[in-house]
């Protein structure tokens, strides 16, 4: 029988590969096919506003002193009082963000007292210069009426409206990340929102979810 | 603290420890390692007990009780619980009562990062608060002078600002106001903070209810790096810390040392720093053309330099100054002129200083230190509050807090006359007079004379104004050592002028406090540097005059502005204006260099390297925390460049290599090497000469009957703290504080002469300056004073005849 089972063995390699060809895909077409990020995804930064339009920004430098990469430069300057950045004495004055070293730890999101520096879903921001990779804060801070800025245009590639999604991870580390705070709205809404979105769900709902946190027909198909 | 060996044994949590007696608790336990939570103590100022936040447990005969540990002094046999669960429960309660009018801007605070509220909140608060009230509300800060905001909502009232201004610094400003839970820390209505050491109670307020307006959000704690260094700013040279944030300085703390300012700062050391980065400082070599100057490369600068010096005979360039830097700075130009150049005509004063031999070498020579133990302390000289603030300090603590008796002879009122036993107002011109008579201690004198009778004695001695006579200081200390245990200080001000001179920068020193004329010093430096030019050289007068009337045709300008600094502008004007050829070493287009052919440009605060020697003769580390600007250099290295191009090879490879030639070449600097002073025992440096050197010269000030000067009305003028100097002007948090302008007038002569306060007068002496009129009863009358080199007053000079003109419907 040896030279029977001899006969098959090349065959036998391909077992595995048949077995899977008959299983429903995985792999997503990206860019033509996008998958819906998980709620607290780390993506690129903005820098939020009041609803009022004041910069929730106050310079205080605690992103800074956190970043375990050291990639963020913020100075402060004083508020001119007759015409606030910022509600109280200070605002961030130099905003930068040096996203070639950011490792998207989202350390600034969870120190930044006043909520101003949280993270979208978006990903897609490969640059062609060096220089380009500092974000300025004219790039990431959200314009008055809430529109988020990039330098980039609009392509399928990069999906601007991405940068509107995420406050999901603001939310589970606010107030202090405990645990009997989640999924309470703790936070005032940032302008580039325009509201709240539906809060995230808390942790005792969570096995009704996927492991990435995500409503079941949220995933592929 | 004078050394008292007496101990007492406390038992610390449990442990018997030795400790010194007459201490507060709160000092002993954090000796032993036991840090004892404080807001309110400061181991520089008189405790108050006013925080609570120090409560231990101490045992006594009536139960165990909590005590402030700051005003507890040790006792024999005191048994102290610092950890025990009713201390920590009090303790945890007072910072919860701190905190419950607090408010948590700490992200905003400059405080913020380094704040005792903060970091004592986490290691001994409750980590939460029981307080939901509404907290107390103020007006957020408030300026309370030019340099101070005050934010009264994060005062927690500790009144370490008001002890300071109070006991130390003797300008009570700022005060508690109101009762119970109104009580608020403010100015007097109408009369800002402006103390001369406002800065300091920015450095000791235990949260960031005093912030300095310079630093003001420029950077959190966390984001700035610091090196100690010392400021050059007087020739007290306090200890400080230079704090950069990328790259730029934006901050000076003071740093406490015994030796020589306890902590403290004037508000000029603190806040000159950024005259660095004006706008107008020059970073290229500059090179005149067609009375115009134009950019230049080094190279080109360098060899344009040495050519010229070159074409000279070494015999007709001089140079003055070297007193605004390093020692190794100092030396290189000293070494350049008299080696290279062969000139023996070298000046590191501007004509308003004292001989050079008297300054650098007088003994017995005071400590600043010997002010704590002395008995009696003479100051003949200038006002030290706006000469030399933080010498200032320290006699005034002398005179409050240790009992030494303070007389001072000075034409008109100073800062210290408050605490002094015996003040002496007397005309410009007269004091060889006033003298002999206080020596005889004749009629109205002798108190004052018995007061000088009681020994030690230090003698502070300098010039009272710029018009006096420069041996009347000579002769004030010739009288002063014949009182008992009597050491002298000669005060001078500028910057590392005590450093240039003992580096030779004059014209009659070489390196290490050597007389020109002593044969082996000169046999033992001509080994080193070859051949000397002879005898002592032109001073800082007779090189201007020697230009003027075309006997010295070149001069080099290391940091000096004779135009602005001498006593007499025409001098220094003509004599500049006469040169053949003028080079500079500058940070500005300062009067004087306007006047050169090439200018080179410095590195400056912060960006230099070396040694500094101060009053007392203490050479310390000045180290660097940023690059220069531009393509600024060292002056040590320049003059090696230049030597390189004139054909000598100097081969200093660094900053540091020049220091190690010091020691060895100096003889007071022997054993001062870089690396001792940077650890250990050398960081608050060495009183030279040190144990391994010596001092050749040995000198002893000598009576040179200093003729009177006599007229019916007599020039006093005087340098005030803030004033138009180009440092200051170009400091741009203390640029705008320089004094105002005025002729000072006793009420006598303003009534002779008809004028009332307000009035404008022009007065002639050197220059003219058109000045309104100040009444000034602290004059004698026949005095006119007018303080030095303000904007108004910058060519009026010192010497000269005096002249004073009404003008005529100046009513302004
Ligand atoms: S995500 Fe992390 S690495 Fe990136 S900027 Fe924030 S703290 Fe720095
Ligand atoms: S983003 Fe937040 S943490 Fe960073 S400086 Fe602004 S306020 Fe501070
Ligand atoms: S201002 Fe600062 S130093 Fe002064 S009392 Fe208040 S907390 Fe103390
Ligand atoms: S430190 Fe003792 S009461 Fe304030």
């Amino acid at each position: 029988m040896s030279w029977f089972a001899d006969l098959l063995g090349p065959w036998r390699g391909f077992t595995v590969t048949w077995r899977q060809m008959f299983k429903p895909k995985l792999t997503t077409r990206y860019p033509k096919e996008k998958r819906v990020k998980p709620q607290r995804f780390h993506g690129r930064h903005t820098l939020n506003r009041y609803p009022d339009g004041m910069e929730k920004c106050i310079g205080c430098e605690l992103c800074a002193s956190v970043c375990p990469a050291r990639c963020i430069y913020v100075r402060g300057a004083d508020n001119p009082p007759d015409d606030p950045v910022s509600p109280g004495e200070r605002f961030g004055f130099v905003y930068e963000i040096n996203m070639l070293r950011c490792i998207f730890c989202g350390m600034c999101v969870e120190a930044c007292p006043t909520e101003a520096i949280t993270m979208t879903h978006l990903f897609e921001m490969s640059v062609s210069d060096r220089q380009e990779g500092i974000f300025t804060k004219d790039v990431l801070l959200v314009e008055p009426d809430g529109t988020p800025n990039h330098p980039l245009p609009d392509t399928p590639l990069i999906d601007i409206k991405e940068l509107r999604l995420g406050d999901g991870w603001l939310r589970a580390t606010a107030p202090s990340g405990r645990a009997e705070f989640e999924g309470v709205e703790a936070w005032s809404p940032s302008a580039r929102m325009g509201g709240l979105a539906p809060a995230e769900p808390a942790q005792k709902d969570r096995n009704a979810t996927d492991e990435t946190g995500q409503p079941e027909e949220g995933t592929d198909d | 603290m004078a050394d008292k060996p007496a101990t007492v044994t406390i038992n610390l949590d449990g442990v018997d420890i030795e400790v010194a007696a007459g201490q507060p608790l709160i000092e002993a336990a954090q000796k032993a390692g036991t840090y004892i939570p404080r807001f309110c103590y400061h181991s520089r100022l008189e405790p108050a007990g006013v925080c609570r936040a120090c409560l231990v447990e101490v045992e006594g005969p009536r139960g165990t009780a909590l005590v402030p540990s700051c005003t507890t002094p040790v006792g024999d046999g005191m048994v102290v619980h610092t950890k025990s669960e009713t201390v920590e429960k009090a303790q945890a309660g007072v910072l919860e009562f701190l905190l419950a009018n607090h408010p948590l801007d700490c992200p905003v605070c400059d405080k913020g990062g380094e704040c005792p509220l903060q970091d004592q909140a986490y290691a001994f608060g409750a980590g939460e608060s029981r307080y939901v009230e509404e907290k107390r509300h103020f007006e957020k800060p408030i300026e309370i002078s030019d340099l101070i905001l005050l934010d009264r909502e994060r005062c927690i009232l500790c009144s370490r600002c008001t002890r300071f201004s109070e006991d130390i610094s003797g300008d009570p400003l700022i005060e508690f106001k109101d009762r119970g839970n109104y009580v608020q820390v403010i100015t007097f209505p109408d009369e800002p903070f402006a103390s001369y050491f406002s800065g300091n109670t920015v450095q000791i307020c235990p949260v960031g209810a005093l912030t300095a307006k310079p630093y003001r959000f420029k950077a959190r704690p966390w984001d700035l790096e610091a090196v100690e260094s010392v400021s050059l700013v007087d020739t007290i040279h306090s200890k400080v810390s230079v704090q950069a944030s990328q790259n730029e300085i934006i901050r000076i703390y003071g740093v406490d040392n015994d030796a020589t300012n306890h902590g403290w700062l004037s508000d000029k050391d603190r806040f000159v720093h950024d005259h660095i980065y004006a706008e107008d400082r020059i970073t290229t070599p500059l090179v005149k053309e067609d009375g115009d100057f134009r950019e230049a490369t080094w190279a080109e600068a360098i060899g344009l330099v040495s050519e010229r010096l070159g074409s000279f005979d070494g015999g007709r360039i001089a140079g003055i100054g070297g007193a605004r830097s390093t020692n190794e700075d100092a030396y290189a130009f000293s070494k350049f002129l008299r080696s290279v150049v062969g000139t023996p005509h070298l000046d590191a004063q501007v004509g308003d200083g004292l001989d050079a031999k008297f300054a650098a070498a007088v003994t017995p020579r005071a400590e600043i230190g010997d002010l704590e133990t002395a008995k009696t302390i003479l100051l003949w000289g200038p006002d030290l509050k706006e000469e030399l603030p933080v010498l200032y300090l320290r006699v005034r603590r002398a005179a409050t807090h240790l009992g030494a008796k303070l007389v001072i002879v000075h034409p008109r009122r100073t800062g210290l006359d408050g605490v002094a036993a015996h003040t002496i107002t007397y005309k410009p011109g007269t004091g060889p007079d006033l003298l002999r008579k206080l020596a005889a201690g004749d009629g109205d004198y002798a108190p004052v004379r018995e007061t000088l009778a009681e020994g030690p004695v230090v003698a502070l001695v300098g010039r009272a104004g710029l018009g006096e006579d420069p041996d009347l200081a000579e002769a004030v200390a010739a009288f002063a050592l014949e009182l008992p245990d009597a050491k002298i200080m000669p005060l001078l001000r500028r910057g590392n002028v005590f450093g240039a001179l003992d580096m030779g920068v004059a014209p009659t020193l070489l390196p290490g406090r050597v007389d020109v004329d002593d044969a082996s010093g000169r046999a033992a430096l001509e080994a080193e540097w070859g051949s000397l030019p002879d005898g002592p050289g032109l001073d800082a007068t007779g090189i201007l005059t020697g230009l003027a009337e075309g006997e010295l045709s070149a001069l080099v300008l290391n940091g000096a502005d004779p135009v602005r600094d001498h006593p007499t502008p025409t001098t220094a004007r003509a004599g500049l204006d006469a040169a053949e050829f003028v080079v500079a070493f500058e940070m500005f287009m300062s009067d004087s260099a306007a006047y050169a052919d090439v200018i080179f440009p410095v590195a400056g605060l912060g960006e230099v390297e070396g040694t500094a020697t101060n009053i007392e003769g203490r050479v310390q580390k000045i180290n660097r925390i940023v690059p220069p600007a531009g393509t600024a250099r060292p002056v040590w290295s320049i003059f090696d460049d230049l030597a390189a191009a004139m054909g000598t090879e100097f081969g200093a490879a660094s900053a540091e290599a020049v220091g190690a030639e010091i020691t060895r070449v100096a003889p007071a600097y022997a054993g001062a090497a870089w690396d001792r002073l940077s650890w250990g025992e050398g960081r608050d440096g060495f009183v030279l000469p040190t144990a391994d050197g010596s001092q050749p010269l040995e000198y002893t000030p000598v009576d040179r009957n200093v003729p009177i000067v006599s007229g019916h009305r007599i020039l006093h003028t005087a340098r005030v703290l803030y004033d138009d100097g180009v440092i200051v002007r170009h400091s741009s948090g203390i640029a705008g504080l320089a004094a105002t302008a005025a002729a000072h007038l006793h009420p006598r002569d303003a009534s002779v002469l008809a004028l009332a306060e307000g009035d404008l007068i022009t007065i002639t002496v050197d220059g003219e300056a058109t000045l309104p009129v100040v009444i000034d009863p602290s004059l004698v009358e026949g005095t006119v004073y007018v303080p030095f080199n303000l904007a108004a007053t910058a060519g009026l000079g010192a010497v000269g005849t005096l002249r004073i003109d009404a003008v005529r419907g100046g009513d302004a």
